[in-house]
Parts: C-alpha cells; sequence; structure tokens
C-alpha cells in the first residue's frame, strides 16, 4: 500500500505543554491529489503540517515521503525532499524585490571580476519564465512592500515552485484574500494538480475544499475523525464532523426591532496620512437594535469609518454623534465610557497586548474603572475573577488559563477575547469590523449568533466585512462602499447579494433605473 | 536525533524553564565573564580567586587582613553603599523607561544638569542649616531631572522625534553647557573641578566620627531603597504602572483601550528623569562632593547593561547594581593588595555587561536546546515502547 501515497504519516502523536495537538494521526496522500486537510482553529491541522515540513519532529509516529522513512529535521530538509509550505503569515522581506525574495538562501551566484555577486538579472528571467508557465503573474522587479497581498502569495507560490517543490502545503491560503482573489487562487491550485503537483490545502472553509479538493481529512482537537470522498459527500455533513455536533448554516434572525437613533455619521471625510481622502462625506446612522453592515472591498475606506467613529483617527471633516452627544473630537476614552465597543480589524497590532496575560487583556477596557482600581490602584483579585468568569462564558482556550500570555494562543482564541471583552462593555455602540476574518465554522457561528443577541438587546450595531456572505445573513441595513463613498444604503431585504457585488465593483447608483 | 551529552543536559536543567531563567540567565552571564575574567588574571600570572577575594574585601563584603586607624570593614562597606546610591537611582531611571518601552539612554546628562543645579543653589550656600540643605537637595535633583528628561518625552509625543537621538544631543548640550558655567563660576584652579559643596548640602555624611571609626554614610541610600519598592509598586500595583507596561507591549493598543500615549509618555520620561535627577544628586553631592567639568561619567551608560543584567525588575536591578558596585569600589584594593592595575575590576565590569547584553541570544540557545532535549527524549522513549509492545 504504502507505496501509492507520495506522503504517508502513521501514528503521528505531538503534544504541547498542556495540550495534545495531534493525537495518534494516520493519513496518506496520493501524488498528484488535492487533499484538504479540515478543521476548526486548534484542531491540530497546521501542526500536522509543520511536521511535515520539518518545523516539529513528531513525538511518536513515522513520516514516509515516497515510501521511504524520513526523519523531517528542518525545513531545509523538506525542501530538499521536494516538500515546499505556503505560511499563513507570508515570510518576505518587504525591501527586497519579488526575484530576490524567491532567491533567497540559494542565491544564483557568478563572479563579477575577483567579486561573487548575485546572479540577478537571471533570476529574473527565470522567474518571469516560471510565473508564466503557472499563471502566477508577477513584476520580477517590484518591491514586497509595493505589492497587494495576493501578489505576495503569488511570491511565495513561486518560491515554492523555484525550489522545485513537488509537494505543496498552503496553510490557510484564503484567510487574506478577497471573493475574487480566492476564485484565481483556487484555479492556480487546479493548475499545480495538472501540472503534476501533490498539494495539501489547510482550511476550514468548505466550499473552497468543494471547490477544488478530491479528498479530505477531517480533523477534530487533535484527533482525525474520518478521511472522505469530497465528491461524494456533502458540506454540511463536512461541517458537522468538523464541528462534533450539528451545524446551523442558516442564522436564525428574528425580526429587528428599530429604537432610537443611536450612532448619527454626517458629512464624514477622513484623510490619510498623505492628506489624501479615504472616506469621503459619508453620512449614515444606526439605530438601537439595528445592524448596519458597510459592504465594500478591501481597503475603500470601511475602517477607517470605524477608526474615526472608534477614535482612533481624526474626522478631517463632518461630525459622529452619539446618543446625541457630539462626540467628533471626543478623546477614545471618553468614547467609550460613552459607549462604544469596538472590535478591530488588526487584532494582534491594534486589538491586544501580546506580551500581557489573557486576563490583563480582557481587562483593557475596563482596568481604570471600578472594582479594577480604586483610587489609582489595581485590584488583582478583581482583575482574575473576571478573566475567569469571561474564559467559561465565551470558551475561550488556552494553555494556562488567565495566565496565559496572549502571545502563545490560536487566532481564534485571541479573536473570542476580543469579542468577550468588548461585549462585556455593553455599550449602545458595538462597532465589529471583520470579525470572524480567520476562524472556522464553530466560532464564527457563535460571534454570529453573539451579535444577534446584543442587537435584540437593543444596541446599534456597526459591521463591517469584506464577506458578503456575513453581511447577507446578518445586517438589516446595508450601506455599500466604494473608494470612500457610502454609493448606496438601502434596507437588507431590498438588495439581493448581486446587486451588493455590483456596488462593491463601483457601479453607480444612477445606472440600475 | 541523539540526546545531547550529560554535561549539556545538566545545563539546560539547571537553567529552568522561561520562568527560571529570568534569574538563572543573568547569573549564568556573571558566572561566564568571572571565567573570562580568570583568563585575564591567569595571562597576567595572578591567581583568579585571590582577585575575586580581594575585591570583596575591598568593598567591605570580606574583611581585610588588616584595617588603618579608625577603619573597619564597615567603614569600607558604607563606602560601597556611597558609591551604590547613584548607581541603584541611574539603574531604576533606565528601567522605568524600558518598561514602557522608552530607551532612556540620556540619564548621565540627566545626573549631571540635576547635580550643577543642585550644587550652584544649595551647594554653597554656608549659612543653610543641614535640614533646610539637603530636602532641598533633593527636592531640586528631582524636579531638575523631570524636567530635563520631560523635554525628551515631549519631543517623542509632540514630533515623534527619536528618544534616543534627542537624549544623545541633550547629553552633548548639558555637558558643554554645564562645563562651561563650572570653568567660569565655580572652578577651583588647583583641583580642576568645582569647589566642593558645603557638608550641610552634602548627602554623604563624610568621615563622620562614630564608635571610634571614621565614616562615610551615604543618607541617599535610604531614599534608593525607597525609590525600589515604589517603583515595583509602581509596576505591580497602580493603574499608571498598568498603562505604561501596555504602552510598552503595544502603544497602538495602548491607544486603542483608552490610554493618553502622549501625556504618558512625557509622564514617564520625567519619572525616569526624576530617578536619573537623583541619581545626579546622590553623585554629585553625595559621593563625590563637586563636579569635574568637560566629563560625562558613565553610570548613565552602565546603568542601562546593569538595568538588562536585571531584566529591567527593580528587585533584580538591586542585586545587579550592588555587583557592579562592588567591582567598581573594590578594584582600588586589587590594585594595592595583589597589584593588579584597578582597571582590571572596570574590565571585569564590562565583560559582566558585554555577557548579561547576551542574555537574549543565550536564553534563544537555551530554550532551543531544551525543546531538542524534549523532541528527542520523547522520540527515544516512545520509540522504546514501542519495541517492547512488539
Amino acid at each position: 500500500m504504502a507505496d501509492e501515497y507520495i506522503v504517508e504519516m502513521r501514528h503521528i502523536t505531538k503534544r504541547f505543554p498542556g495540550i495534545v495537538a495531534n493525537d495518534d494521526i494516520s493519513l496518506g496522500i496520493k501524488k498528484g491529489e488535492i487533499f484538504a486537510l479540515l478543521g476548526e482553529n486548534g484542531a491540530g491541522k497546521s501542526t500536522l503540517m509543520s511536521m511535515l515540513f520539518g518545523m516539529y519532529e513528531p513525538d511518536e509516529g513515522e513520516i514516509y515521503i515516497r515510501g521511504k522513512r524520513e526523519h523531517i529535521t528542518s525545513p531545509n530538509y523538506a525542501t530538499k525532499l521536494n516538500i515546499g509550505m505556503v505560511h499563513q503569515h507570508f515570510k518576505l522581506v518587504s525591501n527586497y524585490t519579488i526575484a530576490e525574495n524567491i532567491i533567497l538562501g540559494i542565491e544564483p551566484k557568478r563572479r563579477a571580476g575577483i567579486f561573487p555577486v548575485v546572479d540577478i538579472k537571471s533570476t529574473n528571467e527565470k522567474v518571469a519564465a516560471l510565473s508564466k508557465q503557472y499563471g502566477l503573474e508577477v513584476d520580477p522587479k517590484a518591491k514586497i512592500e509595493d505589492i497587494n497581498v495576493s501578489t505576495q502569495q503569488r511570491v511565495e507560490i513561486l518560491k515554492m515552485l523555484y525550489r522545485e517543490a513537488e509537494i505543496l502545503i498552503f496553510d490557510e491560503p484564503t484567510a487574506v484574500l478577497t471573493p475574487q482573489e480566492i476564485d484565481f487562487l483556487l484555479q492556480i491550485i487546479r493548475g499545480l494538480r495538472e501540472g503534476g503537483k501533490t498539494i495539501i490545502l489547510i482550511t476550514h472553509k468548505l466550499e473552497e475544499i468543494k471547490q477544488v479538493a478530491d479528498r479530505c481529512a477531517i480533523l477534530n482537537r487533535g484527533k482525525l475523525i474520518d478521511i472522505l470522498d469530497v465528491a461524494s459527500t456533502s458540506t454540511q455533513t463536512m461541517a458537522n464532523l468538523m464541528v462534533g455536533r450539528e451545524v446551523d448554516f442558516v442564522v436564525d434572525k428574528a425580526p429587528a426591532k428599530f429604537g432610537k437613533e443611536v450612532l448619527r455619521v454626517e458629512h464624514l471625510t477622513v484623510k490619510n496620512r498623505d492628506n489624501f481622502p479615504v472616506v469621503k462625506d459619508v453620512s449614515f446612522s444606526v439605530r438601537a437594535g439595528e445592524i448596519f453592515a458597510i459592504a465594500g472591498v478591501s481597503g475603500n475606506g470601511q475602517v477607517e469609518i470605524a477608526d474615526a467613529v472608534a477614535g482612533m483617527v481624526r474626522a478631517a471633516e463632518g461630525t459622529i454623534t452619539l446618543n446625541g452627544t457630539d462626540i467628533t473630537h471626543m478623546d477614545i476614552r471618553s468614547r467609550t465610557d460613552l459607549g462604544i465597543s469596538y472590535i478591530p480589524e488588526d487584532r494582534q497590532n491594534m486589538g491586544l497586548v501580546l506580551d500581557f496575560t489573557l486576563e490583563d487583556n480582557l481587562a483593557l477596557k475596563t482596568y481604570y474603572r471600578e472594582p479594577f482600581c480604586h483610587k489609582g490602584i489595581l485590584n488583582h483579585e478583581a482583575f482574575s475573577q473576571y478573566g475567569q468568569r469571561l474564559i467559561g462564558e465565551y470558551d475561550i482556550r488556552s494553555g494556562q488559563g488567565k495566565d496565559t500570555v496572549v502571545r502563545s494562543m490560536s487566532g481564534g482564541n485571541q479573536q473570542k477575547a476580543i469579542v468577550a471583552r468588548e461585549i462585556e462593555l455593553a455599550s449602545p455602540l458595538m462597532i465589529f469590523v471583520q470579525p470572524t476574518r480567520g476562524l472556522d465554522i464553530g466560532a464564527i457561528e457563535n460571534i454570529h449568533r453573539q451579535i444577534l443577541i446584543e442587537r435584540d438587546k437593543g444596541r446599534a450595531i456597526l459591521l463591517i466585512s469584506l464577506e458578503l456572505d456575513e453581511i447577507m445573513g446578518l445586517a438589516d441595513t446595508i450601506g455599500v462602499i466604494f473608494s470612500g463613498e457610502l454609493l448606496k444604503t438601502a434596507p437588507a431585504d431590498t438588495l439581493t447579494t448581486n446587486e451588493v457585488g455590483q456596488f462593491m465593483m463601483g457601479v453607480k447608483q444612477n445606472e440600475e433605473s | 536525533m541523539r540526546r545531547a551529552n550529560p554535561i549539556t543536559r545538566g545545563v539546560l536543567f539547571l537553567m529552568g524553564d522561561e520562568r527560571r531563567q529570568r534569574i538563572t540567565i543573568p547569573v549564568f552571564a556573571i558566572l561566564l565573564s568571572l571565567i573570562a575574567s580568570s583568563v585575564v588574571l591567569l595571562i597576567l600570572g595572578k591567581n583568579p580567586m585571590e582577585a575575586f577575594v580581594s575585591l570583596l574585601r575591598g568593598s567591605g563584603i570580606l574583611p581585610k587582613e588588616a584595617y588603618a586607624a579608625k577603619k573597619s570593614m564597615l567603614t569600607d562597606f558604607l563606602s560601597l553603599l556611597n558609591a551604590w546610591t547613584p548607581m541603584l537611582f541611574a539603574s531604576l531611571s533606565v528601567a522605568v523607561a524600558m518598561r514602557a518601552g522608552l530607551f532612556n539612554i540620556g540619564v548621565s546628562g540627566q545626573m549631571l544638569c540635576a547635580g550643577f543645579i543642585a550644587t550652584v543653589t544649595v551647594g554653597y550656600a554656608e549659612n543653610l542649616p543641614a535640614v533646610v540643605a539637603k530636602p532641598l537637595v533633593v527636592i531640586i535633583g528631582l524636579v531638575a531631572g523631570a524636567l530635563v528628561a520631560s523635554i525628551i518625552g515631549f519631543l517623542k509625543q509632540k514630533w515623534n522625534i527619536n528618544e534616543v537621538v534627542s537624549a544623545i544631543m541633550l547629553n552633548y548640550i548639558i555637558r558643554y553647557v554645564v562645563s562651561f558655567f563650572v570653568k567660569a563660576t565655580i572652578n577651583n584652579p588647583s583641583t580642576r573641578q568645582s569647589w566642593p559643596v558645603t557638608a550641610s548640602s552634602r548627602l554623604s555624611l563624610m568621615d563622620t566620627e562614630l564608635g571610634g571609626l571614621k565614616m562615610d554614610i551615604p543618607l541617599g541610600i535610604i531614599l534608593a531603597v525607597a525609590a525600589v519598592i515604589l517603583v515595583q509598586f509602581l509596576f505591580t500595583k497602580m493603574k499608571l504602572g498598568f498603562e505604561l507596561r501596555a504602552i510598552g507591549g503595544n502603544p497602538v493598543a495602548a491607544r486603542y483601550a483608552g490610554v493618553n500615549v502622549g501625556r504618558n509618555t512625557v509622564l514617564v520620561m520625567a519619572i525616569s528623569g526624576a530617578l536619573a535627577g537623583l541619581a545626579g544628586v546622590t553623585y554629585y553631592l553625595g559621593y563625590f562632593g563637586s563636579i569635574q567639568p568637560d566629563v560625562l561619567i558613565s553610570t548613565g551608560f552602565d546603568a542601562i547593561a546593569v538595568c538588562i543584567l536585571g531584566n529591567s525588575n527593580p528587585i533584580g536591578i538591586i542585586f545587579s547594581s550592588l555587583l557592579i558596585s562592588v567591582i567598581d569600589k573594590g578594584s582600588t584594593y586589587l590594585q594595592s593588595s595583589i597589584g593588579v592595575r584597578q582597571e582590571i575590576g572596570a574590565l571585569i565590569t564590562g565583560l559582566i555587561l558585554l555577557f548579561s547584553a547576551c542574555g537574549a541570544f543565550i536564553s534563544y540557545l537555551v530554550n532551543r536546546g531544551r525543546q531538542h532535549e524534549e523532541d528527542a527524549r520523547k522520540l527515544l522513549s516512545g520509540a522504546g515502547g514501542k519495541e517492547a509492545k512488539a
């Protein structure tokens, strides 16, 4: 049997302090197939593939590559075995060009007189040829800092191909991409399979698996649940197996009961550092008990709207009113006290102090209030009780409970911590920016339910998302932003997904009539 | 995969996990530097043990073989405390800034500025009684240091000027301006230093007769120990300390949480500067008693390494700064007792500071070794288990 598999993992077990990341997992991957690893955050997918790529070694079990037992002790050795990996967070040098990044570590040398120099010219040609062959168009001479995320990902793929990788591992490749970019990537992946490569896709997005994968292994809490043939399995079955229970795809949504107006934004203009307006004359209002969702392609000013309302950036023009109070020039702390919760897009760089403990991060917005602080002196007992309660109520999983340093937690649990903290503020206005980005189905379902619960409690919710499905599923009112302008604002039930999609591409309102 | 040799395993075991490494890594760095100094001493043909013992003797930790009239181990020890006081203040000053993510490289300049202002305002006031003069010196030092350092904080928060650059520039400005005034006004032509300050304004009671001994009693050490406790309290118990640590950890997240980052940046530099100011007055109006123009003392720079050696933790800094002061103070005796030049003391200090700066690297090596060892152990025991089953 063994020789029919290009990769075979037998009885793999890997433990980390306080957790069994992989528990006796055995699987085989055939040459030339797209094999998906499906599981929630922390299910052990990335750990398993990290062992294949030589970043960890298994505590128990054996790995066979092309039928031969291998001890993959380092990524370099994995490369030698023609295994390549695209990590979720790209590993690129931002002030180097694409070609320079691709050859980094295996630079082709030539001599200029007595000096050995890197032969960048032949590299540029080779990279161009390679990118053409697989339909991954890039400009070899462009610098990483000047290109967008999806191009950076293509560079990572080219890096593997340049190293003649035969087995390509993709770790959550679509987490950072827009819908169009995802389609394009999936096309590339299919192309790679046609080129004879073996592809391992780590993901928790079922549609992607359904679209491209041949077979799929489902992991749950470190254990292998099943290996399925994708064509003959429904997404519902996969979802249930992955989460370990029945999953509702359809969000149960009670009809909205709108209350009084909570947030009013009038003629808001926000400028970026170069004094260029990124939000242009935007006006909208959000009522209590309403989910107002802003749909738009990434980078069209939606995050800046959220930042301006929360006070992170200055409004160049216009006014922001919260419950009748003009907060346009108020500082952040006063806005929080007046009633704004904010789940930011960038959870690691804005939402958390990564080197703080979980309990300190959970109190990051309330530490200065009673009972956490009395006359400038902190009450650590209150911190720890509060932390303990939130960890329980919001099911935040970590190695050492409230004393865990947040940096060591998984992305999904970091997000749960932020959501817990912000919801507990019980603010009249809650801003959610990309609340489910990079999360798995179970967690997404959970956060969606929480957003609806908060809405039904009468909070005003400003939801900003790149996921159109999320917006269509949750919103009561939809505003579509394009290039900093709010092109269309309408009740959610008067718009179809298609219409919203068209506005997102900048089709003007007058064209529809 | 093979397990490491027993010696490496022993070292890895002793270093412990990351929590314990906060203590074991600095100790290990000190051991390494002592070994390196031993090599130097052996090359010089001296017995390293003897040299280390004489450092301890010279600083009053161990008794000397003989003492001059009216001198004893206590005299030496108090004189060590006298030298230690400014070093302790300076290291705390660096630590406070560092916890908030700022690098105060201007401690020496802030010390000089505070010392100079206190000297010209109180240091020569003949008629001022000690009970007025001494507190006045402390207050002036504190305020002067705080004001100078808050300039750095202000420049940072207002125009985002890197605090390292502005602190270095301020060091130059203070050094030359103070030197000009010292030379122009209060210069003692025979010593080429400023005239010594009055006994009533001096924070160390010099040559005081007590129980038949003549001693230098450093009053500032009481303040320094109090400062240690206050700084520790600030960072573990106070709201302000929480905010400063948050800024140090992630300034964007701190701002997002509603912390006034700009105001706190100025504030933390003011606190750091106040401690530097206290270091200045306990040096220029305590340990040393006058100002030498054209010189920026090294205390403020050594304090950076002392702070790193002590993990930026006030308790750790007590030990690390004491160690450096012991070597500094003991090196005179090193020369007189076994004929090793005094500069070797400075060399040992330098080596300790060098190795302590490598702490992060040592920690990296240890953790990698531990991970490797762990993997190897599990792999071997796992394989062994399977074979046994088969």
